[in-house]
Formats: structure tokens, sequence, C-alpha cells
């Protein structure tokens, strides 16, 4: 039978037992590449299948965990050779007595942001295999021991695009409910049915006995047939033996069947005899009814977000009427981007609306970049805000989670282009209650176009709970009938539909005095009628305000105990006296004394009555300069001088935005560009460095960290840089810094180098024919200083 | 377990911090420990001393080093020991919002680990009482080549026990993560590492860079 049509049965289905440990009991070492034994022992190989299949596995796993172009380098073996062999002598060793699953685990580098794989190019790799084990004729593919979210994703797109396979995800979590990586069994479970895996659960890194509560929320969180397949307990470190013998294995791991597991198998350190206990504990039961966990929800690994209540939307990132974003738009400067969705993060929004549509932005790219940026260094979820499929799309791809998108209508044209990707990736979708006819006017004609959109959704596959309705804020002072029309739509689709309510809630106060009042008013009224996702600028304390007050007033913040918590610090915030009192607060204090908002406030007021590079040079550069003083003295150390310069960033932003309001030159005292070498990920020095060289005014071109010689020596050419500085940590990157800076020197007109890092002496800078060897991001500026002025 | 701060404000290089520098040094400290805990996988092996090298679950330690400390050792500990990605995900969150607390996290990661090797030790000389210990000792250090690092975390399956992967620069990521030997002997055995070649402060250690040397141990 068709593994399809065995999962729909919702009978029990066996896979095999550990492939890995069994080779090692035949003499295999510790750096021998086990995938090589399908050519080179295809017989042991085969006899271990076998083995299994006579103890009752239906499925057996190939012998490819390893086999990909990356771990096959070494070997002179392709993919395409190592995967054809494994899968054609499974093939031929089980018959027709078992069907054989393509194995696919990790590639063993991890994936940006933490390491160097970029997702395209983890997605190409599992491609590879995929293509390779379908062509020699599997039945199906697993996808196994994952411990990052993102990189399953790569190897389960690419086994659903490149073949048409059944493809069953496994990942590995420890006992505390994560996987290494952070990611939640919750976050895993609705991820990967959203992304359509035909079968989901857990191997590998912990016994039977502890893997019970992981599979119970897995069973919870999916409708899919859910698998276990746990080691033989822990491996004792002295002798290397596993825990558990095959009996206690056999009957913890068919208890799981109680929770509504229905495929099951061994991993490490079990053996076919394993597999024999079992299928013999299994005898006599039945497969439990699950009960499926119904909720809105979307996610990053680490955090799993339940719509259960009142949940913010950053709406900060666009760039709508706002220059400053205009500009870092256009400029590629995704920094900026990333500041505004920590401050909206750490005011306490939910989720972060992501619109990076402006006229000369490539979105397609754009989209991409910045979810990959954003999620880099935040933990909530994101919402993908385009009108351009394609754009939407390569955000959808490169997202590592559940998404939500941002927008259909009901407009039959536009759900026909987006829909489908809302399917296809598992998001969230927000429908408009308009559509070509434009906005009715009457709450009912919102509330008949979400039914259509409803309706079509659910013809897509979408369900009920991914779909979350925004029936639109006009603004009350051109219309003032519709602020009532409004909160009428929100309540009907709440009561009759049962979805969840999006309202971009600020566009309500527009033209208005006091616009933070009507907002409010505004947001505290349809949270009332049953709006669940306001969209509104976290940073202003009304709103957040208005909310924690709601959710007391719900019920949903038992206790109030988040309410006292949040109000609890703010009496205290306000009684904090600065050190000296703020009156005699000046610029130079407050940088000096890292005080970031303070210097962001005095300079906001100066700059009504200084030119921008007065304020830099008189007050800024003074400051930083005793402090950097201070720091060579032994009275400050790093931190501190890292808070100062924070600080003056902080001026330097105000400087900045002002002068985008203006349409004026920004202040730029001279540009370099600075790199971590090939090979080195090690990227917190040259980001200190940086920190400190843009706060002397410098224009910092950040090349980031592992950088290729031939990319220093482009961007010195097309930019025309006079300097670059590089860092190295490890002394096994230090060939790829001398490599770099001899490519330099060959150029017609050398720039200078500067070199610092961990391992970079003052000898060695001289011998790779650095002209500067920096100890410190002090040092550094002053170099800086020295060459560019 | 918890961060040994004056580690934390050696690694820093700001052992004179005052209140204010200590307090926040304390504050990252703990939100770090909060986050993450070191986690590690040991393995005991035979030692096999050959012209080559001493041999160990099938590694092959090089050098004078390994010769010198595993001389009087007929079995030895072979440990890794790491703060796992959460770490590397906090402080990626830190440098976008403090570049200053990340360079102190940066600093009390380091000694963090360091506290999960001890703790690893002490786990370890539990396994084999009456029994003696070397000091640790770590590929990059001392004559021992970092070349072997691949085959050490193999040798320890740290993909599949703890999520480590090595580069092919050689870097272990996550990246506060630690590889070590430590010989077991029926002998005591003396306190051989000295200088600044096996201190474990040495990349970042301030008085080296500046040539001199803290004349310790």
């Amino acid at each position: 039978m068709e593994l399809r049509e065995l999962l729909k049965h919702n009978s029990f289905l066996i896979l095999d037992g550990g492939m890995g440990t069994t080779l090692q009991k035949n003499g295999l070492k510790p750096g021998d590449v086990p995938e090589l034994l399908n050519l080179e022992r295809p017989e042991l190989i085969a006899s271990i299948h076998q083995a299994y299949v006579e103890a009752g596995a239906q499925v057996v796993y190939t012998n490819t965990f390893g086999a990909n172009p990356l771990k096959l380098k070494r070997t002179g073996k392709t993919t395409d050779e190592v995967v054809s062999a494994a899968v054609k002598l499974a093939k031929k060793a089980v018959g027709d007595r078992a069907q054989v699953a393509l194995d696919i685990g990790p590639l063993g580098e991890l994936l940006e942001p933490m390491g160097q794989l970029t997702f395209e190019r983890a997605y190409d790799l599992f491609a590879e295999i995929a293509e390779a084990g379908a062509s020699a004729g599997a039945d199906l593919a697993v996808i196994e021991t994952m411990t990052d979210l993102y990189e399953t994703k790569a190897a389960l797109l690419a086994v659903k695009e490149r073949t048409s396979l059944p493809v069953l995800v496994t990942m590995s979590f420890e006992a505390s409910g994560r996987t290494f990586t952070g990611c939640t069994a919750e976050s895993m479970a609705r991820t990967l049915e959203g992304l359509g895996a035909d079968a989901i659960g857990v191997n590998c890194s912990v016994g039977p006995d502890q893997m019970g509560d992981i599979l119970k929320t897995i069973c919870r969180c999916t409708r899919l047939p859910v698998i276990a397949k746990p080691n033989a307990g822990m491996p004792d470190p002295v002798d290397g033996s596993y825990s558990m013998g095959p009996e206690e294995f056999g009957k913890l791991t068919a208890e799981f069947a109680d929770l509504g597991v229905t495929i099951f198998g061994g991993c490490c350190g079990t053996t076919p005899e394993f597999v024999r206990e079992i299928v013999r504990s299994l005898n006599g039961k039945q497969p439990a009814e699950r009960e499926y966990d119904r909720v809105s929800f979307v996610c990053t690994p680490v955090t799993p977000l339940r719509i259960e209540g009142v949940r913010v939307i950053g709406e900060r990132i666009n760039p709508t009427g706002k220059k400053r974003f205009q500009q870092a738009l256009l400029e590629n400067d995704l920094d900026y981007i990333l500041e505004l969705g920590v401050q909206q993060e750490d005011a306490g929004a939910a989720i972060l609306d992501v619109n990076v549509g402006y006229p000369g932005v490539n979105e397609v790219e754009m989209l991409p970049k910045v979810v990959k940026k954003l999620q880099s260094a935040l933990s909530i979820p994101l919402q993908l805000d385009s009108s351009n499929p394609a754009a939407l799309e390569a955000g959808l791809r490169v997202y590592n989670g559940k998404p939500a998108v941002n927008s259909v209508n009901g407009n039959a044209e536009v759900m026909a282009r987006i829909l489908p990707l809302i399917r296809k990736y598992g998001a969230a979708v927000v429908g408009l209650t308009l559509d070509s006819g434009g906005i009715p006017q009457t709450a009912d004609g919102r509330v008949e176009i979400a039914k259509r959109i409803l309706d079509t959704a659910r013809s897509y596959g979408v369900a009920d709970e991914d779909l979350w309705i925004d029936c639109l804020t006009l603004t009350v002072s051109a219309q003032q009938e519709q602020a009532a029309e409004t909160l009428k739509a929100v309540r009907t689709v709440h009561e009759t539909l049962g979805l969840q309510i999006v309202l971009g809630v600020s566009n309500i106060s527009f033209g208005l005095p006091n616009r933070g009042l009507i907002t409010q008013n505004f947001l505290i009224q349809a949270m009332h009628c049953g709006l669940t996702l306001p969209i509104i600028n976290p940073n202003q304390t009304e709103m957040m305000d208005a909310v924690a007050a709601f959710r007391v007033l719900s019920g949903e913040d038992v206790g109030s105990n988040a309410f006292i918590q949040r109000f609890a610090d703010v009496p205290k915030q306000k009684a904090a006296p600065t050190p000296t009192g703020k009156e005699e607060l000046t610029l130079e204090l407050a940088v000096m004394r890292g005080l970031q908002g303070d210097a962001g406030r005095i300079a906001k007021e100066m700059i009504q009555t200084e030119e921008p590079l007065a304020l830099v040079e008189n007050y800024l550069i003074p400051a930083l300069d005793k402090v950097g003083d201070d720091y060579e003295k032994g009275v400050l150390f790093l931190p501190q001088l890292l808070s100062a310069a924070q600080a003056a960033q902080s001026v330097f932003e105000v400087i900045r935005t002002a002068l985008a309001e203006s349409g004026a030159e920004p202040v730029k005292r001279g540009r370099l560009a600075i790199a971590t070498v090939r090979g080195d990920i090690h990227d917190i020095g040259k980001n200190i460095v940086r920190t400190v060289l843009e706060n002397y005014g410098y224009e910092v071109i950040d090349l980031g960290r592992d950088v290729p010689p031939e990319v220093v020596v482009q961007t010195v050419e097309e930019e025309e840089l006079r300097l670059v500085g590089l860092s190295a940590l490890m002394t096994t990157t230090l060939p790829a810094m001398e490599e770099t800076i001899r490519l330099l020197k060959k150029l017609p007109n050398p720039p200078m180098v500067m070199v610092g890092g961990a391992v970079v002496t003052p000898e060695y800078a001289r011998h790779m024919q650095a002209d500067f060897y920096a100890k410190d991001a002090k040092e550094s500026a002053e170099i800086v200083k020295k060459v560019l002025g | 377990m918890q961060v040994n701060l004056s580690e934390a404000l050696r690694y820093l290089g700001a052992e004179q911090a005052d209140a204010e520098l200590m307090a926040s040094v304390g504050r990252v400290a703990s939100e770090l420990e909060q986050v993450a805990q070191p986690k590690w996988r040991y393995r005991i092996a035979e030692v096999e001393h050959t012209e080559a090298g001493q041999l160990a679950a099938g590694l092959c330690l090089t050098g004078e080093m390994a010769k010198t400390m595993l001389a009087e050792c007929d079995r030895a500990a072979l440990l890794i020991c790491t703060l796992g990605a959460p770490f590397e995900t906090l402080l990626r969150r830190k440098q976008a919002r403090s570049m200053a607390e990340a360079a102190i996290l940066d600093a009390c990661g380091s000694a963090f680990v360091e506290v999960g090797c001890d703790a690893a030790e002490q786990e370890i000389a539990a396994r084999f009482p009456g029994m003696y210990f070397t000091d640790r000792f770590s590929p990059g250090y001392g004559d021992l080549p970092l070349s072997i690092q691949p085959e050490f975390c193999a040798a320890l399956d740290a993909q599949r026990q703890l999520g480590i992967t090595v580069t092919e620069s050689l870097l272990m990521v996550p990246t506060k993560t630690v590889t070590a030997v430590i010989g077991i002997s029926d002998r005591p055995q003396m306190a051989r590492i000295r200088g600044c070649e096996f201190c474990r402060r040495r990349e970042t250690c301030t008085l080296r860079k500046g040539g001199r040397t803290c004349g310790a141990s």
C-alpha cells in the first residue's frame, strides 16, 4: 500500500531502529564516513535492513544520514553516487516487504544567522539529495534528527518542490522540551504541518522515558500522524553503552500510543530486538483518539504565539510618510530597520508588521533581506505586509517559523494570487473588508466581504483560525459616521464568524489635535467589540497602557499580575534622579555617562538652534575624546566606552533624522570598510570597532564576517576607499587576513590597511604588511583620524 | 550554575571596575544564566602511546604537550563543553540593543563555559575515585594542533549530542564551546601547564597584548 494510504488508515506504522550505532558495532570508527559503506560493504548494510524488516519494520531508512555534498566533499564521491547506491541496495534487500525511506539528516554546518550557510544554499543541497533519492526509487523521504527549524524548512521545501515523495519529519528535542537551537515543540508542529509534511515527530536525543511531554505537545498541536523514534536511553560516557534494554524500551515506546502516536521506531543504540519489542508491546493496543488544539497562531522557533486575547502588532516598519525610513530603504540601511524592530519588541509588541514597499526599492529582494535581518536579533513573529505576490513569496520562503501576511481583500483576483501562497507556506493572512468596489460604507457591506473572503480561503484549504479580518479604520475627522460602522463590523465579524480581528488603529485620529486621546479611545472601544490584533505604535505608552488595562478587565491578566508589574516600576523610574540633577545635564555629560535617552533628548533641543556639524565638533567629539582618555588611563572600561559611543549614536540619529526631513546631505567625516576575514565568524570585536568609529562620525561600510578577500578588494575599488580595517580572532584565519592584504596592496592605488583582533600582534601586522595595528577600538579611532582626518 | 563574576571581569579587562559596572556585569550574568547553562559530554578512552602520538578514541594526539601530559596515563577523558545556541542568540539580541552589554555578555560567556568545564571535570573525577588527573589541555594550545578539532567533535558525536559543528576554518559553532583532554592516572599528576601559551585567557589578556605577563602560573 502506498504510504499516504497507510497513514490515512490511522493504524500503527513501524519504522526501523539505529543504523549509525549498529555500524559502529561492526567496526566503524569515529571520523569514518558511514555512507561510503553503501559502496564498499553493501552486503553489510543490506543485512541490517533485512534484520529490521524481519523484526517487524514496515519502513527502513537508507544509510544516507550524512550523504550530502558538504560531508562527502573529502571522500571524492558525489551525493548522487552514494544516495543511488543506498536506495537501490535497500530496495533490493527488502523487496516488497517494506518501504524504503530516503534518509536526510542535518547538513553538518549551521545555517545563518548562527552559522555561515545561507538558507538558499541549504535548500540547494537538500534538493540535490532529494532528487537523487527520488530518481533511485525511494518510496518516501524522511528528514530526521533536525535541531534547527530553519534547516528543517529548507529540507522540507526541497523535498516537496523537487519530488512527489511523501515526507516524514522528525526533530530532536532535549528533555527541556526545546531543541538545541531553542525551537519549541509547538512552533515545530504547527510550522511543519503548515509547510505540508505528511507526518511529524521526535527522534534521537533522549530515551522514551524523557520524551512523553514533548510528544504530548506535538499530538495536541497537529492533525498529522505523530512519530516517536527515541534512543535507547542515554549513552554512558565511560563505556559508551546505552542505558535501556530492548524490553523496557519497547514497553515505554509503545505507551506513546495512548497519547495518539501512531508511528514508532528506534534511534541511536537500538537494534532489531528493540523494534521487535515495540511490535510486541503494541500488540492489542489501538491508536488513541486525539483532540486537536485549534488556535490562531503564528510563531518563531523560540516564540510560539497563541492569539488568545489582545496581541499588539507593531506598525513602525513602514516607509509611508517617514523620510528617515525611506532614506534607510534607499541606502540599504538594514540596521536602522532592525533598530525600529528592537524598539517595538522591547516596548511589548507581540508581532511586527513589515512593509518595505517604496518607489526605487526592489521589494522582491528587500523583503527577504529585511526578514532575515529582523529575525537575527528579534524573537517575535512577523507579519509580511505587501501587495506584491512575488515579494510576499520571497519573504515567506525565508521566514523562520509561521508568519502572517498582510493582506488579501474581497477582490477575487487578489485572493487567487495570494491565497495559494498562504496555503503553501502555512501562514496566517489578514483579509481587508474591501474589494474592487472600494470600502463599503456600512458595517453590513464589510461583513459580507468578510464572509466572501472566508469562503474563498476555505476553498484553498486555509483554516478559519488562520484568517484574520481587518474591518478598516477610517479617519474620523473626515468621515465621522464611519467610526461607528467600523466598530459594528468588528462586533459582527467577531460574534458571527468567530474570526480574529485586525485594525490599523492610529489612522482614526488623523488631522485632529491630541491624537493620542482619540486613538486610545477608539482602541479601547474596538477591543471591547472584539478587536484582538490592533496594529499600533507600541512606543506610545498610552496605547500599551490601554491594552494592559483591557487585559485586566477581560480577565486575561489573571490576578492583574502583568498590570501590577507594568506600573510597579513607573514611579521608581520617574523618581530616579541623574547624579547631578536633570537641570545640569549637558550633552557632553549625557554622552560621557552613556545616557542614551538623555543624550538624544538634549540633542533634539539643541538642533533647533545649533548647526548639525557644530553639534558634532563642539560637543560630541570632545566628550568622546574625554571618555577615550579615561579608557586609556584605565579609569573607564570597554562597556563604558561603548555606552558613551551608543549615547553619541543617539545624537547622530537625531542629526540624521533632522537632515532627512530637511533633505540635506548627511554629516560624514570620511568612509572606510571593515570586515572580519574569510573563515572567521567571531565578529563582536569588529562590531565594537564599528560602534566606536560611527560615533566619531565616520561612515563605516560593514562587510560583515567571513568575508572573502575578493569582496574586500571589490568594495575598495567600487567605493574608492582609502582605508580598510580587518579583524581576525583565530590563528587559522590569519592566512586569510594576509591574503586580503596582499590583494589590496596589488591595487594600482592601494588603500591603507589597519588590522586587529585577538591573535594579531604588532609584529605579525608588520609581517603581513598592514599599515597599522590597532590594539583596541579606541586605538582604531585614532588611526582613522590620522588617515581620514 | 553561575557565572564566575571575577573571571568575567578579567576577561573584560576590567578588574578595577566601579560599582556601577560591577552591577551591570552582575545583571548580564544573571540574564545569561536564565537563558543558557553549560552542557557537556565526555568520553573515557584508553590511551595508547605510539611514535606518532597518543592514540585515544581513534584520535591521534600529536606533539610534546600530549606526550608529556599523558606520559603516566593509560586512560583519558575527552571533554566538550558548550553554552550552545541560546548564547549566540542572546549575543545577537544584545548587539542590536547595547554593544556595552554585548561586550559584557561575551566576557560572561567565556567565563561561564569554563565554569562548565570545571563542573564536568568534577563529575569525571567522581567516576574514578582514587585516581589522579592531569590539568585540562585543549587543541590549539601548546603544540596540540587545532586540526584535530573535527575528529575530536566526531569522537564525541558532538553534533547529535550537543548541536556543535566545526567550520572549514576549524572554528566550533556555537562559539562558546571548549574541547579538552584530561589524563587519568594511578599516580599523582603535577601541574605542568604554565605560561601564556597554555593560558585560557591568552586571547583576551590585556597584559599579554601590552607585551607583559602576569607572572602567575
